[in-house]
């Protein structure tokens, strides 16, 4: 125990992890439960903050993990925004959320993704350190595990936890799905594809700035309403809350029955034009296949399947 | 004094709330009065976990608002009982009239107060203004600025508030401390716990039927020696708690008073902050005097009674002390600020200037780099400091001016009459020749799979015009409206928890107003929105608006459960049921009541128009939109219930939502009828068509929190749901039978 050395100390005494990932993908639980291991098995100390707000699933979120060794005064509170450590739930966030923002030097980056290490660098704009990219997606389809468990198995693995320390958490936490959690563990371990950059100039170190909305009590509307004209969300991008790939359409199938758009949580997502069918709307759509389940079977097969269905995983859409 | 030998301890992990939960268990409660609100709700979750697996005998009542929980409270409490209650922000202020009842009675009992912003537009996170709210209400206030101090605290609290016979607030940051899980320690053993407290003091009860007592007479003169006492009684606690934070840390090691210095004494600069912000002011404070700029932080652990002899002498020879307050009083001087310049002027302290800041309003963080360095620095240089730092403006640490250039264009077009009206004139409702029109309300952040927009974009293909939306709180009103952006293409309002319907009476009232003054020309329907929830917490207001026979349509989307604050039980919900405070275990099968029936209750309103309707059946739903409208143009109320799936909170496939409705529709949980100036009409009889399902094919589809009353385990739920589902069946069917009924 006493062996076990925090992979990085910045000048309070802290190792810093940020888990960024979307609402559902159990990103929580997995900071819970190292912080368990990292307290219980390792005496250390440290804090784990989730951001703070009404989170709805396939919204952002992003959980704060901080360690120290126990002693060390334990004060601040919320989430912590000099990561160390950052590990991606969803590759598509890191363009969204720039979460290169406050990114240390030489850090340790984990990403949920089929690209390549140097693929990742670009899109993050990673200043130096180690990048380990993993099909966690398709890890845990295959090991009927979930999500978040290829995932703090690497983020266990960067820390240098022990692993049987790991496995005994793992099991003490989910005895029913022992077997499926183990084998998910291992395969991100053995999977993970990682490549280390030096700080060769390529992209500077990004500060971590808080982003403000452009209106501040200079030029907001009395009382904090909305101009609906000028503020809606229809140019927003919803697409980011998918969680497995939209549904795809093939207008020869289609017999425009409307029964999609009748049950459609967003109806904006299904193109109507003139009394036809013509489309999703990936701007929309979040891919909860209410659409696909009512769509009927015609002569040329359903107009709205399920990509998930035929066997496509995360890196599909 | 005496010698105490120190109490076990042991590691505890966990979040504020959790804390405060573990210190209740510890304490041992006879009861609590519970009502959900962010961020306080884990609290009871946690004790009503504890409930069901026969880990507590506490009685955990779930009221129908805020103002039901603290009263259950008080009744608990005239009974004798130890109580305790968990709140936040507007939850705080809904309970006010009882608050001060509470303390001029001199009932105690503790209310865990995880601080929240109040305001509009609504804002969940960290804020003081529901704290500030409380301080004249005659409560003991204790503050935990960590989640060691959340447990130490609840502890401290009721031993206090008994041995004077006062309520008492433990106040800890909502989401900064209530959801940070950290490493504290507990008791090991509760019993040191009880100890410490010890057996209420004996107190006059209700239940003492040998001596009776008349509780909260009349009172005219005589209301002030009450205020006297009040006062005693304040006094009395201040007096008593040095000797109780003494035995405290003998016990424990955990040294606390009433105020706390940290850093440098002698320091000529500092800043007073409460709570959260004060830990992250320490770290700082530390790196400044290793620096060699000496610094200090003053932070009160008691605001109540307030400390002002201890404060004066923490700040000592302060000359600038920032002091930095998560709340504002405006048109006037701050809250602390105003007391702490009392406190120095009456001790004589000329040398001290106060620097108010106001911070961390709706949750903004409080960072020791971001801003407690600036802050100390604002200490360290006045009145050296920006002109800027001197305005109003500058006051408000962490505001912003935003972007003057800033200009963005229209990328809405306003939805016109023309382009709305589809049912105009028309018998036949055509699905397809339907979905030309527009939405209402577009492209908003709901879970996937969400039933609410489902249902209201269905329900709304059958209005016909001009719309305007009032939403009571919920996740309807959360996902679409998240500044700076609206989902909504028509005009909206969200008014409080429970104030749609009497806000939208308001709203119809000066429309009819004007319109008849020729101000108004186009012709609006107004759609008030609410969750099931909402119709607990404003049950009243409802049958209030349909007693009125106020000309608007008002909807309810039910999907069985607060689920906007975490999935909490909703007297809509099936006997049974899963919820995250009424959990399944060995002490508490689920929710103990049958669903409530709204339809039913507002029938004794005699309103014009009621109705239940389903997307499992969408030319029912459209039939039903068309005859509401066509009800509030003819100047009377409407109300339809539209039962809505909730993949996250069931914790079902999003996919399936229309085929579990279905079931549900088939199983007669949620029959489809209206009733139209009295007369009932089935309008889809599953019998009929030998569609009718058992409830169990419903509930077995219905997700975790429904699936376990389809198991052979809950056989006696899922007759006892069967039964009661049938009796309002038949029921139904004789009044449709039967105009007269």
């Amino acid at each position: 125990m006493s062996t076990y050395q925090l992979p990085y100390q910045d000048g309070r005494g802290f190792t810093n992890c940020l888990l960024s990932a979307i609402g559902g993908d159990g990103a929580n639980m997995a900071a819970k439960l190292l912080f368990k291991l990292a307290a219980e098995e390792l005496n250390l100390d440290g804090a784990y903050d989730a951001k703070y707000g009404s989170e709805k699933k396939g919204t952002p979120t992003d959980v704060s993990l901080r360690l120290c060794t126990f002693g060390n005064p334990v004060r601040e509170s919320g989430p912590n925004n000099r990561p160390h450590i950052l590990c991606v739930f969803r590759e598509n966030l890191i363009g969204s959320l720039n979460l290169n923002r406050g990114l240390q030097a030489n850090a340790t980056v984990i990403v949920n993704s089929c690209k390549t290490p140097e693929a990742i660098r670009d899109l993050l704009q990673l200043h130096s350190g180690t990048i380990h990219v993993l099909d966690a997606a398709k890890i845990a389809l295959e090991t009927h595990s979930r999500l978040n468990m290829p995932m703090m198995a690497m983020l266990a693995h960067v820390l240098q936890f022990p692993e049987t320390a790991v496995l005994k958490k793992i099991k003490e936490t989910w005895p029913k799905a022992l077997d499926a959690n183990v084998a998910a563990y291992q395969a991100a371990v053995s999977e993970s594809v990682s490549m280390t950059f030096a700080a060769d100039g390529k992209y500077p170190l990004v500060e971590p700035i808080e982003v403000h909305s452009p209106l501040g009590y200079d030029n907001m509307l009395d009382g904090g309403c909305i101009d609906s004209l000028t503020h809606s969300t229809i140019g927003r991008n919803n697409g980011y809350a998918r969680s497995n790939p939209a549904p795809t359409f093939d207008r020869e199938a289609c017999i425009d029955c409307a029964k999609c758009l009748t049950v459609c949580a967003d109806p904006g997502a299904i193109v109507w034009k003139e009394n036809k069918m013509a489309g999703i709307d990936l701007n929309y759509c979040k891919a909860c296949m209410r659409c696909e389940a009512v769509c009927p079977e015609t002569k040329k097969g359903k107009a709205l399947k399920d990509p998930a269905k035929e066997g496509a995983t995360s890196c599909a859409y | 004094m005496r010698v105490l030998e120190k109490a076990t301890q042991k590691m505890f992990l966990g979040n504020g709330n959790d804390a405060a939960a573990q210190a209740v268990m510890h304490i041992g409660f006879d009861g609590e009065g519970y009502y959900p609100i962010t961020p306080s709700s884990e609290v009871g979750e946690i004790l009503s976990k504890a409930v069901a697996e026969g880990k507590s005998d506490i009685s955990f009542v779930v009221g129908t608002s805020e103002l039901a929980a603290i009263g259950i409270c008080t009744g608990m409490a005239l009974a004798g009982g130890r109580v305790l209650d968990v709140t936040s922000a507007q939850g705080l202020l809904l309970k006010v009239e009882e608050m001060t009842s509470i303390s001029g009675l001199g009932l105690p009992m503790v209310l865990n107060l995880s601080c929240r912003e109040v305001n509009a537009p609504l804002n969940i996170k960290n804020g003081h203004s529901d704290l500030a709210a409380t301080l004249g209400f005659g409560w003991l206030i204790f503050m935990a600025p960590n989640v060691q101090a959340v447990y130490d605290m609840n502890i401290l609290a009721i031993k206090v508030a008994e041995a004077v016979g006062l309520p008492a607030i433990v106040a800890y940051d909502g989401f900064h401390t209530s959801h940070a899980n950290r490493r504290i320690e507990i008791f090991a053993d509760p019993t040191d716990v009880t100890k410490f407290v010890g057996d209420k003091p004996a107190r006059r009860n209700i239940l003492d039927v040998e001596q009776p007592t008349t509780f909260g007479p009349y009172m005219n003169d005589d209301v002030i020696n009450t205020k006297v006492n009040l006062e005693r009684k304040m006094v009395k606690a201040y007096e008593m708690l040095p000797a109780l934070f003494e035995e405290f840390a003998a016990l424990t090691g955990r040294n606390y008073n009433f105020v706390e210095t940290y850093g440098d004494a002698n320091a000529e600069s500092g800043m007073f902050v409460l709570n959260s912000a004060a830990e992250a002011a320490k770290i700082v404070a530390d790196e400044l005097i290793a620096k060699g700029s000496p610094v200090k932080v003053v932070v009160p652990y008691v605001l109540r009674p307030f400390p002002a002899k201890e404060i004066v002498d923490a700040i000592g020879p302060t000359k600038r002390l920032v002091v930095a307050e998560r709340v504002s009083q405006y048109g006037a001087a701050n809250y602390m600020e105003n007391e702490i310049g009392n406190a120095l002027h009456k001790a004589g302290n000329c040398h001290t200037e106060l620097i108010s800041r106001v911070y961390g309003i709706g949750g903004l963080n409080f960072r020791p780099d971001e801003d407690a360095y600036p802050l100390f620095e604002l200490a360290l240089n006045w009145p050296n400091v920006d002109a800027a730092a001197k305005t109003l403006e500058g006051r408000f640490w962490g505001a912003w001016p935003g972007k003057m250039d800033y200009n963005p264009p229209a990328t809405l077009k306003r939805l016109t009459t023309e382009e709305t009206t589809w049912n105009a004139g028309k018998d036949k409702i055509d699905l397809k020749e339907l979905s030309n029109m527009p939405t209402r309300i577009d492209k908003q952040s709901a879970c996937p799979g969400c039933g609410i927009f489902a249902n209201l974009n269905l329900f709304m293909r059958g209005i016909d015009g001009n719309v305007v939306f009032l939403f009571n709180t919920g996740c309807g009103m959360v996902v679409t409206t998240g500044f700076p952006q609206t989902s909504f293409k028509v005009p909206y309002a969200h008014n409080l928890f429970h104030n749609a319907s009497s806000t939208a009476t308001g709203v119809v009232e000066m429309y009819h107003r004007f319109r008849a003054k020729g101000l108004i020309k186009e012709e609006i329907t107004f759609i008030a929105v609410s969750g099931d929830g909402g119709d607990d917490i404003g049950m009243d207001q409802l049958i209030g608006a349909a007693l009125r026979n106020d000309p608007f349509i008002f909807l309810e989307y039910d999907n069985k459960g607060y689920m906007n604050t975490g999935g909490q039980l909703c007297y809509t919900g099936i006997l049974g049921q899963r919820n995250s405070n009424a959990y399944v275990g060995p002490g508490q099968r689920g929710k103990q009541t049958q669903h409530k029936d709204i339809v039913e209750i507002l029938h004794g309103t005699n309103a014009p128009y009621l109705f239940q309707a389903a997307e499992s059946n969408p030319r029912d739903m459209i039939a039903k939109a068309r005859k509401a409208q066509a009800t509030v143009r003819n100047g009377g109320f409407a109300f339809g219930k539209l039962f809505s799936a909730c993949p996250l909170n069931w914790g079902t496939d999003p996919a399936k939502g229309n085929e579990i409705i279905d079931k549900v529709v088939k199983s007669c949980i949620h029959p489809l009828y209206e009733i139209e100036n009295g007369i009932t009409t089935l309008t889809y009889n599953p019998e009929k068509v030998n569609a009718k399902v058992p409830v169990t094919d419903a509930l077995g589809a219905m997700g975790s929190m429904f699936a376990h009353l389809a198991s052979p385990k809950f056989a006696d739920e899922a007759a006892a749901i069967q039964a009661e589902v049938d009796a309002r069946w038949d029921r139904l069917k004789a009044r449709a039978a039967n105009p007269v009924l």
